[in-house]
């Protein structure tokens, strides 16, 4: 019997958790495929079929699940709230599983599982719980279901744990003496320019939906590090000075990076990507904006991306403001001088 | 220091009320906005925040200006935007150059509400006095869905235009000013009777009966609304509304285990369609369509401010399930830019299908 092919739109919440899912899956002994990497094919499907007020993010979601359609044997499409027992996640991670089957009935059969320690009080057992309920579509064995999930979670773990780095590497990258990211590509022996680049992890990850915004960014000699690889440690400490409860879970390491860069001045500059439509994002972008405006040593870009923006004008953009870096920093070189002679 | 409140369809006088009874008298009575107020706020709000946001913004600055200094608002930890509406609005404020203080009350914690009450608003009252005063509150608040409800009902089949209005304003007055828990009791019999008498009304008429739901602050205030209840009562149909505070502040029906909120029923309906709660009304309002159905209505009539996130997943799956119930649904997406004509145009239209749909049926 071949195999149950099993897909994974490569979207969203996908490049959170798509260790977890992969490694599970292939080890219950399905095939697994994911959805190839966003291109113009799947923007346009997306486009076209998601609900027209849907963020970006969201609408390309719809188009991975329509370029996986004919594929596959079941699609997963989790419903995940959140991880966390007050902050809450994004409604439409929850939603995204009932619209689809709602829109397109002629979907294959989609594996949704749901989970939420907010709201609805799930405890860590109930991811046991849906792994047999998951795992049964797949083998009868349940020693094999067992072992596929300590090995994900295993597997889960250790991304986790070489994304995110502790706070002494981040010292080390302030220090430039390592490089998280790409390298970044020099001319002469100038100084690589720092740049903290923030927003959701299915932005910045996604070549094609951030325009290749990574690439650019260390071809013009910039040495990167995302909001993800930022320690949880300094996150936490500076959400707890806000006088209010940072309530959207994947908001708070968005937030809490810009707060940390705008404090410490250790970088050049940040660079926020935010998605039109996005709910959480259009008050984080507020919010940081407002901060950026109390401390402005260190400077901020907002770049609102949908799917009309132009590759050429987001590249004005970046040029223009690592531009602006590079002059100030001349600027305050050559200004120093003159004013000890005056 | 004088204390104001965003303005909040007729739950204006609840809030009033509530204040009144914690011994706060020095109220700025938040005006009715107009297009002035949502420019006002639109200009500083952020770009693709939803609409209350900008509208409660606007009634906040047009406060300050009338001298309020402390601003009293909501917060909650929920699948929606509401909760970071205070903390957003403070940064913007502030950076405007005001002098206030923010009192953000989290309706889902009647603990912290009454902490922060203790501590911000009335802290020379105790404990009890403090659940005597949400007490009279949501009764009160039971008196004004019930006018509400009344004022949306006769004011499609009144004879002299304006009648109803002038009954229901009268009703408002009445149930601010009532004092004694038996006296609320006894309105929620003589309000019904009072607009029998008083309003001269077809009596022969059958009219069409249309929900109005969607998104809690579009259907109550009546300024993002356009007015959406009084363009359809005027096209003479009869309009209620399921959405109510009611349901998060109105613990009496909440202990009760023998009565249930019509939310609570629409929830349950709603489960094969979306299972679980994904924030703001999305199941309430799928599920209404089930049972105003099944009660006999002719359409629904769905509003959303632009960008909401719950309801984009409700408007998402209206269409199967108004196929499947025969159901009419209309999503209207509602910003400050709405244009009156454009509304109007599409409520009459709807209501053509709706009679059209009627007659088809009859004959």
């Amino acid at each position: 019997m071949a195999p149950l092919k099993v897909g994974l739109p490569r979207a969203l919440i996908h490049y959170k958790f798509f260790t977890l899912w992969e490694t599970f899956f292939a080890e219950l002994g399905a095939e697994v495929i994911i959805s190839p990497e966003t291109n113009k094919k799947i923007r346009e499907m997306a486009i076209s079929a998601a609900p027209d007020e849907d963020c970006y993010s969201t609408k390309l979601y719809f188009g991975h699940v329509l370029a996986l359609k004919d594929q596959v044997d079941y699609l997963f499409i989790p419903r995940f709230g959140s991880n966390h027992k007050i902050n809450v996640g994004c409604p439409k991670f929850l939603g995204l599983a009932e619209v689809l089957l709602s829109m397109f009935p002629d979907l294959p059969p989609i594996i949704r599982p749901y989970y939420s320690k907010a709201k609805s009080g799930h405890k860590n057992i109930r991811l046991l719980f849906i792994a047999f309920s998951v795992g049964y579509k797949f083998t009868k064995n349940p020693f094999k279901i067992l072992h596929a999930f300590r090995k994900s979670v295993k597997a889960y773990k250790k991304y986790k744990k070489n994304l995110i780095i502790d706070e002494n590497t981040l010292h080390q990258w302030e220090r430039s003496e390592v490089v998280l990211n790409d390298h970044p590509i020099l001319t002469d022996d100038e100084k690589p320019l720092k740049i903290a680049l923030v927003g959701h992890t299915y932005v910045i990850n996604d070549g094609y939906a951030s325009l290749d915004i990574r690439k650019k960014l260390s071809e013009l000699g910039a040495d990167v590090i995302t909001s993800e690889q930022m320690p949880r440690d300094i996150i936490e400490q500076y959400m707890e000075t806000l006088d209010f409860n940072m309530y959207f879970d994947y908001e708070r390491e968005i937030l809490g990076t810009i707060m940390y860069f705008l404090e410490s001045n250790k970088v050049d500059g940040i660079i926020h990507l935010m998605i039109f439509g996005c709910g959480p994002d259009s008050i984080v972008g507020e919010m940081a904006a407002r901060f950026y405006k109390r401390k402005p040593e260190t400077l901020l870009l907002q770049l609102v991306l949908d799917d009309l923006t132009a590759e050429a004008g987001l590249r004005t953009r970046i040029e223009a403001f690592i531009d602006m870096i590079k002059r100030r920093e001349k600027k305050v070189a050559i200004h120093l001088p003159t004013l000890r002679i005056s | 220091m004088p204390f104001t409140f965003p303005h909040f369809g007729s739950l204006k006088y609840v809030f009033k009320v509530l204040l009144n009874e914690l011994g706060r008298f020095d109220l700025v009575m938040p005006t009715k906005p107009n297009k002035k107020t949502a420019q006002l706020g639109a200009i500083h709000s952020p770009e693709f925040i939803c609409t209350p946001f900008k509208i409660t913004l606007g009634t906040f600055i047009e406060g300050l200006e009338r001298g309020a200094t402390e601003l009293g608002m909501g917060g909650c930890n929920a699948y929606c935007r509401f909760g970071y509406y205070w903390p957003v609005q403070k940064l913007i404020l502030e950076d405007l150059g005001y002098d206030f203080k923010f009192i953000a009350l989290n309706y889902e914690s009647p603990k912290e509400i009454i902490q922060v009450i203790k501590k911000e608003i009335s802290p020379d009252l105790n404990l009890l006095q403090i659940i005597r005063a949400f007490r009279i509150m949501w009764l009160k608040n039971r008196l004004t869905d019930l006018v509400d409800k009344l004022l949306y009902k006769y004011r499609a089949i009144e004879i002299t235009k304006g009648s109803t209005e002038r009954v229901a304003q009268k009703a408002f007055d009445m149930i601010v000013e009532l004092k004694g828990i038996r006296n609320i009791k006894r309105a929620t019999r003589t309000l019904p009777q009072m607009f029998e008498n008083e309003i001269d009304y077809d009596k022969k008429a059958n009219p069409l009966k249309v929900c109005v739901n969607g998104e809690i602050y579009v259907v109550l205030e009546p300024s993002l609304n356009l007015d959406i209840m009084k363009r359809l009562n005027e096209i003479g149909v009869h309009v209620e509304t399921p959405i109510t505070l009611g349901r998060y502040i109105d613990v009496g029906v909440k202990l009760n285990p023998f009565k249930k909120f019509h939310s609570q029923l629409s929830v349950a309906a709603a489960k094969p369609y979306v299972e679980h709660r994904c924030g703001g009304e999305t199941q309430e309002n799928l599920g209404d369509v089930i049972m105003y159905k099944k009660e006999g209505w002719d359409g629904i009539v769905h509003l959303y401010p632009f960008t909401c996130m719950p309801e984009i997943i409700s408007r998402s799956i209206f269409p199967q399930l108004s196929k499947e119930y025969n159901m009419p649904v209309m999503s209207l997406v509602l910003d400050e830019q709405t244009a009156e004509a454009g509304l109007q145009t599409r409520l009459e239209a709807f209501i053509d299908l709706l009679s059209r749909k009627r007659d088809a049926n009859e004959n």
